[in-house]
């Protein structure tokens, strides 16, 4: 089996490829989109085992994002929701979102939320939440 | 004179009816008046000198007054004024300018027999003989101490109301405010956390080289200026809020504001992405600030809609002012179709759903309203967003730094 493949949706340049990196470092097969138009175009032929979501992007937010994806014959990938914006729960469940994590965050706490949702990579024991 | 009134008074009660009987033989008569004057008691009607002494009395004049008729008949109209208005001759002037004038109003404290006071509301009118000259006064005076507190209570009720509402409205604004700070605050916080972790973890992993180092401090940077942008912008934003941000107006035309944003934007987009309808447009305005809302608003067309859609920019002179319009065509900021952008303003809880744009929008708002303008904005999915701004031809007196 290749490596888990980890979508990064956000707008912000350094929240995107510092997690992209972290996550490649980590043995994850990773793309970064800065928003969710460009995420679209990112899993054209490229079928992500997670999308790690920002919630408020210019262009296509992720509730446009997402109802774009349910219109895709592929089922859709299990998301994780990133928001520095209040009634993040309400957004997550309108979403279907496997699990939010409000900004600013631990790193940590990230790395171990895709662990638990995608499984564990190299062997490493997933840390629990 | 002063015997008849002294007696009548007595008599009253029982001149009333038995004037009933009589009273269409009397309807033309001066004894016709003298009774309906006598019989009314809710105003205190009677005649004065040339001299201001009291010379006729009626019930309401003792009612309001308190004194009985061989009381205060034959005495100076002073009687009934406060200590400080004798004082300072109010008495004397409001006789002097009722027989220039033909006629006064006046209101004020006056004093009951006992001493107490009431509000009286006053109608002095000067009585003149056929050649014109001043034979007398016709006073009427009403009690209104308790419309007066009544008056007074709705007055206090009213600033009550009017101050919890503002209250209300300052605490919701502030809320609003408070929202969409630690929304734009938490954006750059969370990237310079990620960016300093990722270092760390690379450091506990032995995997620290130069180049993830570099990348890491760029990362720093860049959040750390985006982080100081917005404290600048929070500042900004409440030295608006409290008034404290000064403005200098002068004439300045609103075309070429936007020509100088249009051509700084061109330095960064190209493209030719930005459209430009600019007809001279000039009013009284701050032009700084003016140059800080177009900025705003381009800044956000651009952000927000993708890349070769067109941004327009019009400036046209308006018979109030000018019109400054920027708009899009781009997915409309994911926004309800129906829902005005600044919305989100007045309902706390999305306060903060407008990324970026939160503090930029707040403080484009409160420089237009400074201005005495106002500011629309309408977003469509799919069909873009649109900006109206119309600033008049001059500020309000009130804004700041006036000119």
């Amino acid at each position: 089996m290749g490596a888990r493949r980890v979508l990064v949706v956000d707008d912000d340049p350094t929240l995107r490829e510092t997690l992209g990196e972290v996550l490649a470092d980590d043995g994850f097969d990773v793309r970064v989109a800065w928003n969710g138009r460009d995420a679209l175009e990112k899993l054209d032929g490229w079928n992500a085992d997670l999308v790690i979501l920002d919630v408020m992007m210019p262009v296509m937010d992720a509730f446009g994002f997402q109802s774009a994806l349910d219109e895709r014959s592929e089922p859709a990938p299990p998301v994780i929701l990133l928001s520095a914006a209040p009634g993040l729960a309400s957004a997550a469940s309108e979403l279907g979102a496997v699990s939010v994590i409000s900004k600013p965050f631990r790193l940590q706490d990230l790395i171990a939320e895709v662990h638990r949702v995608v499984g564990p990579m190299n062997g490493t024991a997933p840390a629990s939440i | 004179m002063a015997i008849t009134e002294v007696r009548e008074i007595d008599q009253r009660r029982q001149a009333a009816p038995r004037a009933s009987h009589t009273l269409a033989d009397l309807s033309h008569g001066p004894e016709a008046f003298r009774l309906l004057v006598e019989a009314v008691a809710d105003y205190a009607i009677f005649l004065l000198g040339p001299d201001g002494r009291i010379l006729t009395w009626n019930l309401g004049a003792e009612r309001i007054k308190g004194y009985r008729a061989n009381e205060i008949i034959g005495k100076h109209i002073s009687a009934f004024y406060t200590t400080e208005d004798r004082r300072n001759g109010r008495p004397e002037r409001n006789l002097r300018e009722a027989a220039r004038r033909g006629g006064i109003e006046d209101q004020g404290w006056r004093v009951r027999k006992d001493g107490t006071r009431f509000w009286a509301d006053v109608q002095l009118s000067a009585l003149h003989d056929d050649q014109g000259k001043l034979f007398g006064y016709a006073k009427v005076t009403r009690d209104m101490t308790e419309v007066r507190a009544a008056e007074e209570r709705e007055r206090q009720l009213m600033m009550e109301r009017q101050a919890r509402v503002l209250a209300e409205e300052a605490l919701k604004s502030r809320d609003r405010f408070l929202a969409i700070a630690s929304h734009e605050l938490k954006t750059p916080v969370a990237s310079l956390q990620v960016a300093v972790e990722s270092l760390l973890l690379s450091r506990e992993q032995g995997t620290l080289d130069v180049p993830r180092t570099e990348r890491g401090i760029e990362r720093m940077d860049r959040a750390v200026k985006r982080l100081a942008m917005v404290l600048g912008e929070l500042l900004d934003v409440s030295s608006l809020e409290r008034g404290a941000t000064t403005f200098t107006f002068a004439d300045v035309d609103v075309s070429r504001i936007a020509s100088e944003v249009i051509e700084r934007f061109a330095g960064v987009e190209g493209q030719g992405r930005i459209k430009a309808d600019l007809q001279p447009s000039v009013i009284h305005a701050d032009g700084i600030r003016i140059d800080q809302v177009i900025t705003n608003l381009v800044d956000n067309a651009l952000k927000y809609s993708s890349s070769p859609t067109p941004v327009t920019v019009r400036v046209a002179p308006q018979p109030s002012g000018a019109l400054i319009e920027v708009s899009d065509i781009g997915i409309g900021l994911g926004l309800d179709a129906a829902s005005g952008l600044f919305e989100p303003f007045s309902r706390a809880s999305n306060a903060a759903d407008i990324p970026g744009m939160g503090l930029g929008l707040f403080i484009t708002r409160e420089i237009v309203e400074r201005h005495g303008g106002r500011i629309s904005g309408k977003a469509a999915p799919g069909r873009g967003t649109i900006f109206r701004v119309t600033l008049p031809k001059q500020p309000p007196r009130n804004g700041d730094g006036g000119s």
